[in-house]
């Protein structure tokens, strides 16, 4: 390192990354030693940004948009529900029509409805373990994290909580979108999005006849009060997003976290003694082990940053998981550890687009983590683990544990 | 009202300057401005604000 001005630097002098092997590894060496060579590299889609202060700066960089919107394009889907809504909900707008509807959506999620919400979190997780706690065994993502996750979403809509094997079968059959097979799905998935949006009208359709204080209630009374500002379809649109949006990740997020407790067994051992931890547990699983390990950023203009030319319609990927665990950036930045004050991770994505759940992902993950630490000690593998491909989106489809129970 | 943002903890996500763009704003260089002292005519506002921060950085005062 030298306090020299930054060279001019070409993409042609970076690492080059392989993203689109399935064999592909974020957590692999070969982005280590990327990131040791340099703040970016190059990769199939375009830019990968690896290191922390870089990525801080690009999430929230102006001439950077969030670089989802073209995503059915790039699949030749343009037409349909999917697509449709995709393109008009949240994540894919910018500059005012994204403020407005952030402005509508920000107080259905506040942190004040969660901590409501908390009682609701700790009886689901309670009645989940009470189902295997005896068994001494269980599978940690169809027994515990794909029911907790649903049955938040259910609770946070009003629905019964024998609802959640439906929901999430439609959020899983709509998921298909995000995966390589997007075409040859579309029929499931044009499926799952017509039954999620008349899920949608008919909670709406409730609050209408009887208001309620609840995350469905305030963006019926936001559309009703101020029609311009949040129609119909807005509202639905919205509603579509929030089941869709909160069951994969934090299905995958809960299992992330086992995988990190189950390598570092101290840490589990002192989550069970002191569930106060709880809360700080999920920030470093986050960090070292979040679901979603990149987010997408799109060059709106030909723009420089750091001596990097970059040319307006380049994607950029920003590694956060890259970047939240860099030696250069924190002390002891790969080891897990829950009792250690760390940087600010990316799990939940930053700047205009941060995840808009996350007061919500933050109190369900902080409940279950306190009660199965203090319910299940000794937790270990007990099969084999079956993973998605370990690349933008992560987790275990199937994870087969035992334990002791407490 | 009084409006404080804890500038240790602010990430400058910007969703302040979403739910209340007459308080907050980013500068030229990108750095957070506000205003200290706020009519209360803005006070729902300022608390949709302070509520929307992620790092929960906004202290409110009278």
């Amino acid at each position: 390192m030298t306090d020299a001005p930054a060279a001019e630097l070409t993409l042609d002098d970076a690492p080059y990354l392989d993203v689109a092997d399935p064999a592909f590894s974020i957590r692999s060496q070969a982005v280590k030693d990327a990131r040791a060579q340099s703040w970016f590299a190059r990769t199939p889609y375009g830019i990968a940004v690896l290191r922390y202060d870089e990525v801080q700066k690009m999430l929230r960089h102006p001439k950077l948009r969030q670089g989802s919107h073209l995503w059915p394009q790039h699949n030749g889907v343009t037409t349909g529900k999917f697509a449709t809504w995709w393109c008009n909900m949240l994540l894919c707008q910018e500059g005012d029509t994204h403020a407005r509807l952030r402005r509508m959506a920000n107080p259905a999620f506040s942190p004040k409805l969660i901590a409501d919400l908390q009682p609701k979190f700790q009886t689901l997780a309670n009645r989940l373990i009470d189902a295997f706690i005896d068994r001494g065994e269980c599978d940690f993502i169809a027994e515990f994290t794909e029911p907790y996750a649903t049955g938040v979403i259910c609770d946070l809509l009003g629905l019964p909580f024998e609802k959640w094997r439906e929901l999430a079968d439609i959020a899983g059959d709509m998921g298909l979108a995000l995966g390589v097979t997007f075409k040859e799905d579309l029929p499931k998935i044009e499926a799952a999005i017509a039954r999620l949006f008349d899920y949608a009208e008919e909670l709406v359709a409730t609050r209408q006849a009887n208001p309620t204080e609840d995350f469905i209630g305030y963006l019926v009374k936001s559309h009703q009060d101020n029609p311009d500002q949040l129609s119909r379809q807005e509202m639905l649109d919205m509603i579509v997003l929030a089941i869709f949006g909160g069951i994969d990740t934090t299905r995958n997020q809960i299992g992330l976290a086992m995988d990190m407790f189950i390598q570092n067994p101290d840490q589990w051992r002192l989550l069970g003694e002191q569930p106060d931890l709880a809360k700080a547990a999920v920030e470093e699983v986050m960090r070292t082990r979040p679901t979603t390990t990149w987010v997408t950023r799109a060059a709106t203009e030909d723009f420089e940053f750091q001596g990097l030319k970059i040319k307006g319609g380049t994607t950029l990927h920003l590694y956060g998981q890259a970047a939240a665990t860099d030696p250069a950036a924190m002390p002891e930045a790969e080891r897990f550890d829950i009792t250690i004050p760390r940087k600010p991770h990316f799990g939940f994505g930053g700047g205009t687009h941060h995840c808009l759940g996350h007061f919500i992902a933050r109190g369900d993950m902080t409940a279950a983590l306190a009660l199965l630490a203090s319910r299940m000690k000794n937790p270990r593998f007990n099969g084999e683990v079956t993973w998605l491909p370990d690349s933008g989106n992560t987790g275990a489809i199937a994870m087969p544990i035992a334990f002791d129970k407490a | 009202m009084k409006v404080h943002v804890d500038m240790s903890i602010c990430l400058l996500h910007g969703q302040c300057v979403i739910a209340a763009p007459q308080v907050f704003s980013f500068d030229d260089e990108g750095g957070l401005v506000w205003l200290a002292e706020v009519d209360d005519s803005l006070r729902a506002d300022v608390e949709a604000a302070s509520d929307a921060c992620p790092e929960q950085a906004i202290q409110l005062g009278d």
